[in-house]
């Protein structure tokens, strides 16, 4: 018996493929395909939780939270507004608003589950005119009335109990950050919708509640402010951004063929400072 | 975004040197291939019956190959779909070849003709990071033979 060695071709065990393309197919196909799931998912868990009763939501909301404000001119205030944009957003009897005044430096305003709202007083202070007041509160109240809390809360609990899933069987965290990273980038596509949603109903409060929307893009003008540098691109923020609202309103007003420079703006009760230092007083801030 | 800086750096990196000695590497089992053509190594179980044998000994040749980051990448996506792994196919076969030439390399220094029953062993070294694989080990073994010709 005589054995030879002869010479193997090369190429047989390896793969002719570039890296390079497989790389890139892989990645658009599974990032491709984590948005598609995500945007799914997010539909149908946002339907299905509209179907939630608003009695369940007020069970479920965080007590912390829920602690009763220190009644003052400010929170009566409030209180008077919402009561006004309740009633022009024509919310059903069952959805109760609570509207709470905190006292604290944040330039926020929220609403969360069970129809609480939260003005902070760095936002308060910041605003020209009852009219930008009652945009914000009213954005807040309609995302209440579009059950945007609970909606956010179903369809964040099914996006990340996939993702975590997803996330479990792959061995990198690397390829696991960016995996979840582009289900979360996904999901805020909601969040702006939701966004557009409240300002959308917010300018027909104000319509409805002063025949004009002078003020709204005031508001605008003050978050932007407070943004400064830290702006992202949209497609990784929550909000739409600024400018885009403002725009959005600008068009909003010019269909209603009511310039938003024509008609006065409301101006804000002429204690409205007192009662921001007032509450801060009270507490022994500043 | 700082995160997507650090993985486009680090996959560009894996990429980059990982490809660099892969085909550096290939050259050189090419080139060595060649020179120890002339010892076959064969993995019957028997050594040649017809030539009379004068001195047998016992070589081996083993290689451990880690894999890059970006070939890890590639292959974690791969879990998620199916299919071929190549990016692991070309690491593999260049462990297989290695072990095979350091086998026969020793022979060579005993001047052995034929290395017979020769046997492959792999195993991964992962350090209990669970599946993902950093490294792969394989052994070539078997038993060089000086014949009298």
């Amino acid at each position: 018996m005589k054995y030879s060695n002869p010479q193997i071709p090369e190429g047989i065990n390896t793969s002719k493929q570039h890296p390079l393309k497989e790389f890139f197919m892989l990645t658009a196909g599974v990032l491709g395909l984590i948005v598609a799931a995500v945007l799914l998912l997010g539909f149908f868990a946002d339907k299905l939780a509209h179907h939630i009763p608003f009695e369940v939501e007020q069970r479920i909301a965080s007590k912390e939270l829920l602690a009763e404000s220190d009644p003052g001119p400010m929170q009566g205030y409030l209180e008077a507004l919402t009561e006004q944009i309740v009633k022009a957003q024509s919310l059903p009897e069952e959805m109760t608003i609570t509207v709470h005044y905190v006292d604290d430096d944040t330039v926020n305003a929220f609403a969360t589950l069970g129809g609480h709202v939260y003005m902070f007083r760095g936002l308060l202070e910041k605003l020209p005119n009852e009219n930008a007041l009652v945009m914000v509160l009213a954005h807040e109240i309609a995302h209440v009335k579009h059950r945007h809390p609970i909606r956010s809360l179903g369809r964040g609990v099914v996006i990340g109990l996939a993702l975590s899933m997803l996330s479990g069987t792959m061995g990198d965290k690397m390829a696991d950050q960016i995996v979840s990273n582009t289900g979360l980038v996904t999901s805020l596509t909601f969040s702006r919708d939701q966004e557009r949603e409240s300002d959308k109903t917010a300018l027909k409060t104000l319509m409805a509640l002063y025949g004009n929307v002078v003020g709204a893009d005031q508001l605008f003008e003050v978050l932007q402010e407070a943004e400064g540098a830290m702006k992202l691109p949209e497609f990784f923020s929550t909000h739409p951004l600024s400018e885009k609202r403002i725009q959005h309103i600008h068009a909003f007003g010019r269909e209603l063929a009511h310039s938003t420079t024509e008609a006065q703006a409301t101006p804000l009760p002429l204690d409205f400072p007192d009662w921001l230092n007032l509450a801060a007083d009270d507490q022994g801030h500043e | 975004m700082i995160d997507l800086i650090i993985l486009v750096t680090l996959l560009a990196l894996g990429y980059g040197f990982g490809s660099y000695a892969e085909s550096r590497h290939y050259k050189s089992i090419i080139a060595r291939e060649n020179t120890l053509r002339h010892i076959p190594a064969v993995t019957s179980r028997f050594p040649p019956m017809n030539e009379g044998s004068r001195d047998a000994a016992l070589v081996s040749g083993s290689v451990v190959v880690s894999v890059d980051y970006f070939k890890r990448f590639i292959a974690t996506l791969r879990n998620l779909v199916g299919g071929r792994v190549t990016s692991y196919e070309s690491l593999v076969d260049r462990a297989r070849r290695e072990a095979i030439l350091r086998m026969k390399a020793e022979a060579e220094k005993l001047h052995a003709d034929i290395v017979f029953n020769v046997k492959l062993e792999t195993s991964s070294i992962h350090k209990g990071r669970g599946n993902s694989i950093g490294s792969v080990e394989v052994l070539a073994y078997g038993t060089a033979l000086k014949t009298d010709q």
